[in-house]
């Protein structure tokens, strides 16, 4: 079975590490990028299966905005939003999308059961996920 | 001569044997004429129009006749001076006339009469008449004691030319006896009219006594009775035949009434009424009688007794009675009336507030000061376009109260202070005070002035707004830095898994402190996070709204847990605040609720409203049947990093929710029963 291609997306250098460590051993293909310019690389470069992404990036970036973007390019991209703080507009806008969100600390169990769940190409799992 | 004097004497005698007196005059002339006169007149003084005019004649022509018809004040005239003088004259003859002799006739007697002799009074007219000298009253001959009207009159007899002085002396005599004797008989029948006038006049009086209805009793000086008609004969008077009872009633009677009399007698008035109490012998019921008295007097003035009246004032005196004791009640009831009115009126006016009672037509009928300054005094003077306004505002509140079906009503109310212009808010309290048909008569309304409550209360809210800041900015430093924490926290966490296969078994326990303690940061960050997340967005939030979505998060979890949800969601009205606080809350308390469940249980959820007059809340209860607290831990749960839970807990989640509910103005209390269960209490103030 091939690898799901996953691209990570966090301004904190180590905890890009981290993730992509812990997604490359539990199988899959993990890309990572620490700005939003290099995730925009990387998704013009490659198809990926699913976003993983920090809502707060470099600068005025944001992680909508890379979301976006890779919508841009595969409308049924499946995407993680990752972040420290909610504002209500970020919850909207996640809903609206059907993007779940996950609140740091992320409890990598959880981490790791949204992405199985999303990466199983499950239209019911999906919606599973996301209303949770 | 013999023959003369035979037939003088049985004229005498003739005359004598008259009965009527005014048979005699007649006779006089018959007698005279019959001794050889050719004719005679008697001429009586008219009183009434002070004429002499001819009254009796024999044989005596119209001319003739005329001659004696003159006025008594034409003293020429010879009968006028026969009357004055008392004595007889002669007319001397003319060539057309024969002479004539006037003989006054006149009532006289040398002694008085018998009344004027009773009475000791000289004055008879008898014996006025006859004294020599006297002017004899042609105006009215009127006796003064007996008040008889008496006679004057003339005999004229025409004589011969040549009569003997033996005649004419014969016929004074007669003259003289027939006066005597009219004057006896005048004197009799006057006696006898005026008994028999009174007689008819005492059977008057009796009938008019005895169609009395009081008893009227006519008693001497001494008392004793000497009438008394029926009503009065049934209490003083003894029939024949009757019980001793009734006897001794009227002897008493009778005791008591002369007593009266006597006492009246002695106090010297002569008219007077007294109240005395009889016994009524038929009825033997005692019967209060008013006895007026007043002495009866004789013409000339003596006391000859008194006549008594006795009126029944039995029911009159009881009716008095009754009136005296109602009027007697009545003023005390007043009394006390009164010793109310002016303790309410005291009360009203050290109320403070204003006070306005109105009648069922909503118009005012008692105001104390306060509400006076406030609506006027209803006098011209006291108008102003202020307290007019004011006063249409309290009207229309007072009449749709009256025709409200509620006893009593609480309202806010708007009104303008006159002297200060300022909008003061009242709290109007209404009652209704009912008539005896249940109707509205009146209504009370108190207005208490609310500026002070409301002070207090804006105070309370700013000073809430300010510790809700402070909250918010602890909230904001706490999440600067739990953020900050985040990200190295998130490496850690990460590289702690990625360890977990390469761990030595010898540093197997190492690794394990270093994964607990690094969930734990991670659990205080979330908290921390959480806190931060939620302290903006201040508006109004529906509780119960909340409270559904936090049960509906939590539902699975519950489920999962074996948590029956019990919910009792009242109608309570929105709040001010944070809906996400709030919420976060509610999650804190079910979580923990759930967390006490271990092996299942209930988890009870109501809201109602709580309303005391002037301030209302919304009391929220989150209960669970879960383990309990220890008592040791009520105190301090709420402080931060205390937890029950080990490991497992921050010790932030109670001290969240008490500082959440505190900054809304609420009260958070705690009941707990280890191994019963635990029941939160949240009040939370509306603020409308």
């Amino acid at each position: 079975m091939e690898k799901k291609r996953i691209l990570v997306v966090d301004d904190e250098p180590n905890v890009l590490v981290t993730y992509r460590l812990i997604l490359q051993q539990q199988g899959f293909e993990a890309h990572a990028a620490v700005s939003s310019e290099e995730a925009r690389r990387a998704l013009d470069s490659l198809e990926f299966d699913l976003l993983l992404c920090d809502l707060s990036l470099e600068k005025q970036e944001s992680g909508f905005d890379v979301i976006e973007y890779a919508r841009g390019k595969n409308a049924t991209l499946r995407a993680i939003l990752l972040t420290g703080y909610a504002s209500p507009e970020a919850n909207e806008w996640a809903e609206a999308q059907k993007i779940p969100i996950l609140f740091k600390p992320i409890d990598v169990q959880q981490l790791l059961d949204t992405i199985s769940s999303l990466t199983r190409n499950d239209d019911h799992a999906i919606r599973q996920a996301t209303c949770e | 001569m013999t023959d003369t004097s035979e037939r003088r004497r049985g004229a005498a005698l003739r005359l004598l044997a008259a009965e009527r007196s005014e048979e005699i005059l007649p006779m006089l002339l018959e007698e005279i004429v019959s001794l050889g006169f050719a004719r005679a007149l008697v001429t009586a003084v008219d009183f009434d129009s002070s004429e002499l005019r001819p009254t009796v004649s024999l044989n005596c022509p119209k001319s003739f006749q005329h001659r004696f018809r003159t006025s008594t004040y034409a003293m020429e005239h010879p009968a006028v001076q026969a009357l004055h003088t008392q004595q007889m004259q002669l007319v001397p003859p003319t060539r057309q006339m024969q002479p004539v002799l006037c003989y006054p006739v006149l009532y006289r007697h040398k002694s008085a009469c018998l009344e004027a002799e009773r009475i000791h009074k000289p004055e008879c007219l008898a014996v006025f008449n006859s004294t020599v000298g006297s002017k004899i009253n042609l105006g009215e001959q009127v006796c003064r004691v007996c008040n008889m009207h008496s006679y004057a009159a003339v005999v004229c007899v025409e004589l011969r030319k040549r009569t003997r002085q033996a005649q004419i002396s014969t016929i004074s005599e007669l003259v003289e006896i027939a006066n005597r004797q009219m004057a006896r008989l005048f004197k009799t029948e006057y006696y006898f009219n005026r008994m028999s006038d009174m007689e008819s006049t005492i059977a008057q009086m009796q009938t008019v006594m005895e169609s009395m209805s009081d008893p009227v009793i006519l008693t001497d000086n001494q008392h004793r009775v000497i009438m008394q008609n029926k009503a009065a004969e049934r209490f003083f008077k003894l029939p024949d035949g009757v019980s001793e009872g009734r006897v001794r009633a009227v002897e008493l009677n009778n005791m008591l009434f002369s007593a009266a009399l006597s006492s009246m007698a002695v106090s010297g008035t002569s008219d007077s009424s007294r109240d005395m109490t009889l016994v009524d012998a038929i009825e033997g019921e005692e019967v209060l009688f008013e006895a007026v008295s007043a002495p009866s007097f004789t013409r000339d003035g003596r006391r000859t007794g008194m006549v008594s009246v006795l009126r029944d004032v039995t029911e009159l005196r009881r009716a008095d009675e009754e009136l005296r004791q109602n009027y007697e009640k009545l003023t005390a009831a007043e009394e006390i009336v009164r010793q109310d009115r002016d303790r309410l009126n005291l009360i009203i006016e050290n109320v403070g507030d204003p006070i306005v009672v109105c009648d069922k037509d909503s118009k005012i009928v008692l105001l104390d000061p306060l509400a006076a300054e406030l609506l006027g005094t209803g006098r011209e003077s006291s108008r102003s376009p202020v307290r007019l306004r004011n006063q249409a505002k309290l009207d229309a509140y007072i009449t749709s109260f009256t025709y409200s079906f509620s006893d009593r009503e609480s309202a806010p109310l708007r009104l303008v202070n006159p002297t200060s212009a300022q909008e003061i808010e009242y709290d109007a309290h209404s009652g209704k005070i009912y008539d005896e048909r249940g109707q509205v008569a009146y209504t009370v309304t108190v207005l208490r002035d609310l500026t002070a409550v409301r002070r207090v209360e804006q105070l309370k809210l700013e000073r809430r707004m300010l510790e809700m800041e402070k909250f918010a900015a602890a909230g904001r430093l706490a999440g600067t830095i739990a953020h900050e924490v985040n990200n190295p926290l998130e490496a850690i966490k990460n590289c702690i898994y990625l360890l977990a296969n390469n761990v030595t078994p010898e540093a197997q326990a190492v690794y394990s402190i270093l994964k607990t303690e690094t969930e734990r940061v991670a659990r205080i960050v979330r908290q921390m996070l959480g806190l931060y997340r939620n302290t903006e967005q201040v508006g109004t939030f529906h509780t119960n709204t909340i409270i559904e979505d936090t049960l509906l998060l939590f539902a699975r979890q519950l489920e999962r847990s074996g948590v029956r949800i019990e919910r009792e969601l009242g109608d309570v009205p929105p709040s001010v605040g944070s809906a996400d606080q709030l919420r976060q809350v509610l999650s804190n308390l079910v979580v923990n609720a759930k967390d006490s469940m271990s092996q299942g249980g209930v988890l009870r959820v109501r809201t109602r409203l709580l309303s005391n007059g002037l301030h209302e809340t919304v009391r929220v209860l989150v209960g669970d049947t879960g383990c309990g607290i220890p008592p040791n831990m009520l105190q301090t749960m709420f402080e931060p990093f205390v937890t029950t839970k080990g490991e497992r807990g921050t010790g932030l989640g109670l001290w969240i929710v008490k500082g959440i509910i505190e900054n809304h103005g609420g009260k958070l209390r705690v009941r707990s029963r280890v191994g019963h269960g635990t029941v939160f209490k949240i009040d939370l103030p509306v603020v409308r």
